[in-house]
């Protein structure tokens, strides 16, 4: 600190002399990467999709008709999909954030033992591919007497059961597939959003004489609000973005009476196996409207939007 | 909020001009270089898509031969296998942009009416395919026709056929032999069901293949040759309803699993769970792999008819190999193909490598199909003799740009409705008719 | 908290709840585990199944795949490993430059950016798949894995997260090196990105789970075998008319390792890494 003038003027020099030290310049360059991926494989892709909602989108030749596409989309098998798509994400959202929740909250007790352990072991199946879990899924829950799942709900004398041959299994599995996958992940989120819950507070409300339950309704969970806000929004993506674990359980995007299309295996039916990709992209931007409602109204509930800068 | 969403628009609108510039300079696409037949080594490459592995393993072994029979013309075979729906659609999307097709490709049958559409971007070949016409069952390449012009030719002809399991017939005292219609079928099934207590026979309910065989071996089919659907005419009732009456009996049930490629299927089969299984030749790859318990249980007879001598099969399934119109040496490609798939040599290993019933019917009586390997292990040596028996009754079925659609209703909603849901054939097969009209 | 951990009820109900939790969570993955070791007629005779049958178990189906002859499993096996590297590597060192600048500088156009992050965080990557592929093939990366990585390169939720975890790094730290005579990126990658490690951790293992086991976007970009990443080549396993379970099984147990590695290699900074990058909002 001695030469402290002497240091700053020295540097100033060699900065005038480099870019390397422009610290007007250094913002743009670090943010760089992401203008440029951003205006390449996100708004000209979002610009192209909805210029190409409008157009019939052929080998050579495009041309515009107008709403057209969207006309199209009014018929059953699209409701169908919107509805499977619907059902789905209120289903894993009823699960996947009140369960892991609680989970967290037990994990993170001071009554609690192997919390590590417990911790990792619930994030494995998070590591597995939807090619691989929707492989054991199926095989899991195959309608033969011996599978493993008819085999579990035998024991309860409850009769065999055709998994993925009815609408309210399928979405059960499918939800349970969710479950398996994600609950260790969002344990953790919660986990994270525990952690950062200054011990004080608790001891104050110990202080107080307040009971467990008052504690969790009056401290952890408020605390965990932006965690939990944070679950949600990623979770209703996820939600309504579901395709993989659909398309691996019924071989490909053939599921019987439609029990298992969604939004985006119906993007992929006619975007790429129809190869109509304007029709495609209507759907992709319905899917858009979707979310974007959703999450607003989500947002304007929670108050997030103002914070978000 | 407001701002995010102006924003948005802001630039969606700016870029959207931004978005055709870039787009028509997008599509003036160069030929793709692989698809080019650069010379290797003085050997001609060829490119080859197909979706399953047994094929590019058979590919590139008739490769060999090739070249050691044609060493003027070598080529070199470049195979790759992709997932099955994925293969199907860079195909399509290959063949209407112009670039990136291989020289030849297999489609699935299922498929293949999509790649005829307009005008077709397939190589013909007339050429290689019509002086053979004579010497194989021609409906294998005329499935793979538009006007005249042959696009693609077959694995095998996927005669449908009847497995029996003798050791469940012979408790209940059935002579598979006596079973030659459909009545008779039924009465059988009922013993069957009483001296086994298990079901006589399985349908699929989420493929069609075994409501499909049902009605064209009568001559009806799920559109005619114009594309027309009729789905739901008289005769496709009646067989879903005589479908509908045997599940309804327990006499059939709908195969576990919804279909008999479902890996729950297998185990259920393997266990003798059912008497018989209505299904083409190539199912006995299925048997042979999946189902090791029924070795030596199981005989191959002709499907029971509709009426006294009526037809007793048809062609179903199926993938046709194409040249694409795409590739630089189309004449080459399809003088390989045709020795990939129409010699006589070239039958005999589609029959020893892969298990199918060749095209070529002469190869049928050939000693090489007696040869001992684990097809005939498990079935017996005389394999061949039904299809020599029903070789005049092997039936076509339409193949049209209308037929993929149908099918695909037919695989997701008819037959679910009438065989797992119980509902009225005739009012389903009409609904999903006229779905498909519209 | 300086609470004494005894062996109270509540623990041992809370041990048996999480530990039934456990067997429910590793059952999947144990019956798999289970079947690669037995021939795939057995998996198809009986299901999966939760037996431990030392006479029908053998060490076959990862032989056949060690073997050589089992498709191309060791090339989609390397090809999925040089992506996942590649991709996490780049998305690690792009997203936190982004989310680094966005937090300690105060430049024009940082709000704006920060909005563009989040509206990009909010838009499903499915519904701009097809644009997305035409561009793809417009700038010839069709079947490379640069058309596979590109795209999803700088991606809006690490992005998020840095700019969480940057914000709370000391600013002092910033001026020092400014005194010490380091460049504006010479800050970032000697002094602050090593103080961002615990990040740096938690993002390698999410975007590494998410790079290894993508499906849709290499499906589609991908079209020969021999670039294939493994979930795709063992989706070319299953076919309509049948699939091949030998290499399937073995093959799925496999392909469990390498991000189960990464995990274990990496799980101390994820929680800690997710707790300080904190999701506040």
């Amino acid at each position: 600190m001695k030469n402290h003038t002497v240091a700053i003027q020295a540097v100033e020099k060699k900065r005038s002399g480099s870019l390397a030290y422009n610290q007007r310049l250094a913002p743009y360059v670090f943010v760089a990467p992401f203008l440029i991926t951003f205006i390449l494989f996100f708004a000209y892709p979002v610009a192209s999709t909805v210029l190409m909602s409008f157009q019939e989108v052929l080998p050579g030749q495009t041309k515009f008709i107008g709403f057209d596409n969207y006309k199209k989309l009014l018929n059953p098998t699209f409701y169908k999909a919107i509805a499977n798509s619907a059902k789905y994400t209120v289903l894993t959202l009823l699960v996947l954030i009140p369960l892991p929740l609680v989970l967290a909250v037990f994990l993170n007790s001071t009554f609690m033992r192997g919390k590590n352990f417990f911790r990792s072991t619930l994030f494995v199946p998070a590591l597995t591919s939807v090619v691989v879990a929707g492989t054991v899924f199926k095989l899991v829950f195959s309608e033969l007497d011996s599978a493993l799942a008819n085999t579990f709900i035998g024991f309860f004398g409850i009769e065999s059961q055709k998994w993925l041959g009815q609408s309210s299994t399928a979405l059960l599995v499918l939800v349970l597939l969710a479950t398996w996958r994600w609950l260790g992940v969002n344990i953790i989120y919660f986990l994270s959003g525990l952690q950062s819950i200054p011990t004080e507070l608790y001891e104050s409300a110990d202080i107080d004489g307040a009971n467990t339950w008052d504690k969790f309704v009056k401290i952890t969970l408020p605390l965990l609000k932006p965690v939990t806000i944070y679950v949600l929004t990623i979770s209703i993506y996820a939600g309504f973005a579901m395709f993989t674990e659909s398309y691996m359980l019924y071989n490909g995007n053939r599921s019987p009476k439609d029990m298992g299309l969604t939004i985006v295996g119906y993007i992929y039916q006619q975007g790429l196996e129809k190869n109509n990709l304007g029709l495609g992209s209507a759907i992709g931007l319905t899917l858009l409207g979707i979310t974007m409602f959703i999450n607003l109204v989500q947002l304007k509930i929670t108050g997030q939007f103002r914070k978000g800068d | 909020m407001k701002k995010a969403h102006g924003l948005m628009l802001a630039t969606t609108l700016l870029l959207s001009s931004l978005a055709t510039a870039c787009s028509s300079g997008g599509e003036t696409a160069k030929p793709d270089a692989n698809a080019g037949g650069a010379a290797a080594g003085g050997k001609t490459k060829l490119q080859f898509w197909t979706f399953n592995e047994l094929h590019q393993k058979y590919f590139v072994s008739m490769a060999e031969a090739w070249n050691k029979a044609h060493p003027d013309k070598a080529i070199q075979l470049e195979a790759s296998t992709l997932p099955f729906d994925d293969m199907h659609n860079k195909l399509l999307v290959a063949l209407q942009s112009g670039t990136g097709a291989p020289d030849i490709s297999d489609i699935e049958i299922s498929k293949f009416p999509n790649y005829l559409k307009g005008t077709p971007q397939l190589a013909e070949l007339n050429t290689v395919v019509e002086p053979e016409l004579k010497n194989i069952v021609k409906s294998r390449v005329d499935i793979y026709s538009k006007d005249g012009k042959y696009y693609g030719i077959d694995y095998h002809v996927g005669a449908s056929v009847i497995y029996y399991n003798k050791e469940m017939l012979d408790k209940a005292g059935v002579n598979p032999d006596s079973i030659t219609t459909w009545d008779e079928f039924y009465e059988a099934g009922k013993k069957v069901v009483a001296a086994t207590g298990k079901p006589m026979i399985t349908f699929e309910a989420t493929d069609p293949f075994s409501f499909w065989p049902m009605i064209a071996q009568q001559g009806s089919d799920i559109t005619d040759k114009d594309g027309k659907v009729t789905l739901d005419n008289e005769k496709n009732i009646a067989v879903l309803q005589y479908m509908q009456k045997l599940v309804k009996e327990k006499i059939a049930i709908v195969a576990p699993g919804g279909f008999h490629h479902a890996e729950e299927y297998y185990g259920f089969m393997n266990k003798a769970g059912a008497a018989s299984i209505a299904m083409p030749m190539w199912y006995m790859g299925r048997f042979t792999d999946y189902m090791p318990d029924l070795k030596g249980k199981l005989v191959i007879k002709p499907m029971p008819a509709w009426t006294k001598g009526g037809n007793r099969s048809v062609g179903m399934g199926g993938t046709g190999t194409a040249v694409t119109a795409q590739s630089k040496n189309k004449e080459l490609a399809a003088e390989f193909l045709a020795f990939a798939k129409l010699s006589k040599e070239a039958n005999i290993q589609i029959w020893k490598q892969l298990g199918f019933d060749p095209i070529r019917t002469e190869v049928w009586t050939a000693p090489e199909l007696k040869e001992d390997n684990k097809f005939t292990q498990y079935f017996g040596k005389d394999i061949f003799d039904v299809m020599i028996e029903i070789k005049d009754e092997i039936g076509p079925i339409n193949v049209n740009e209308k037929m993929p659609e149908v099918n695909d209703e037919l695989k997701k909603t008819t037959l679910f409705k009438a065989l797992n849901d119980m509902e009225d054939p005739a009012k389903v097969l009409k609904e999903s008719a006229d779905q498909l009209r519209k | 908290m300086p609470q004494t951990k005894s062996w109270s009820v509540q623990s041992v109900l809370l041990l048996l709840l999480f530990a039934a939790i456990a067997v429910f969570t590793l059952f999947p993955i144990y019956a798999l585990f289970l079947a690669s070791f037995k021939p795939s007629q057995e998996l198809l005779r009986y299901g999966l199944n939760l037996r431990f049958d030392t006479e029908l178990m053998s060490l076959k189906n990862y032989a056949f795949i060690f073997s050589g002859d089992a498709s191309n499993y060791f090339g989609w096996y390397t090809n999925s490993l040089v992506i996942t590297v590649l991709a996490t590597l780049l998305c690690l060192l792009f997203s936190s430059m982004v989310g680094y600048g966005l937090a300690v500088y105060d430049f024009k156009g940082r709000n704006l950016i920060f909005v563009l992050v989040l509206i990009v965080m909010m838009v499903p990557v499915e519904i701009i798949l097809l644009p997305l592929y035409k561009l793809i093939i417009g700038l010839r990366m069709m079947d490379s894995i640069w058309g596979v990585i590109l795209p999803f390169m700088v991606a809006p939720l690490p992005i998020f997260f840095f700019r969480q975890y940057a914000e709370g790094l000391p600013k002092d730290f910033l001026d020092a090196g400014r005194i010490d005579g380091c460049s504006e990126y010479g800050i970032f990658f000697r002094l602050m990105a090593p103080l961002m490690a615990p990040a740096f951790g938690a993002m390698a293992i999410l975007q590494g789970m998410g790079a290894w086991n993508n499906f849709l976007w290499p499906l589609i970009v991908l079209k020969s075998n021999e670039k294939f990443t493994l979930p795709i080549g063992l989706a070319t396993l299953l076919t309509p008319y049948g699939n091949n379970y030998d290499i399937l099984i073995a093959g799925s147990v496999l392909a469990i390792l390498p991000i189960l590695i990464l995990f274990i290699f990496f799980q101390r900074f994820f929680v800690s890494g997710l707790t300080v990058g904190g999701v506040k909002g």
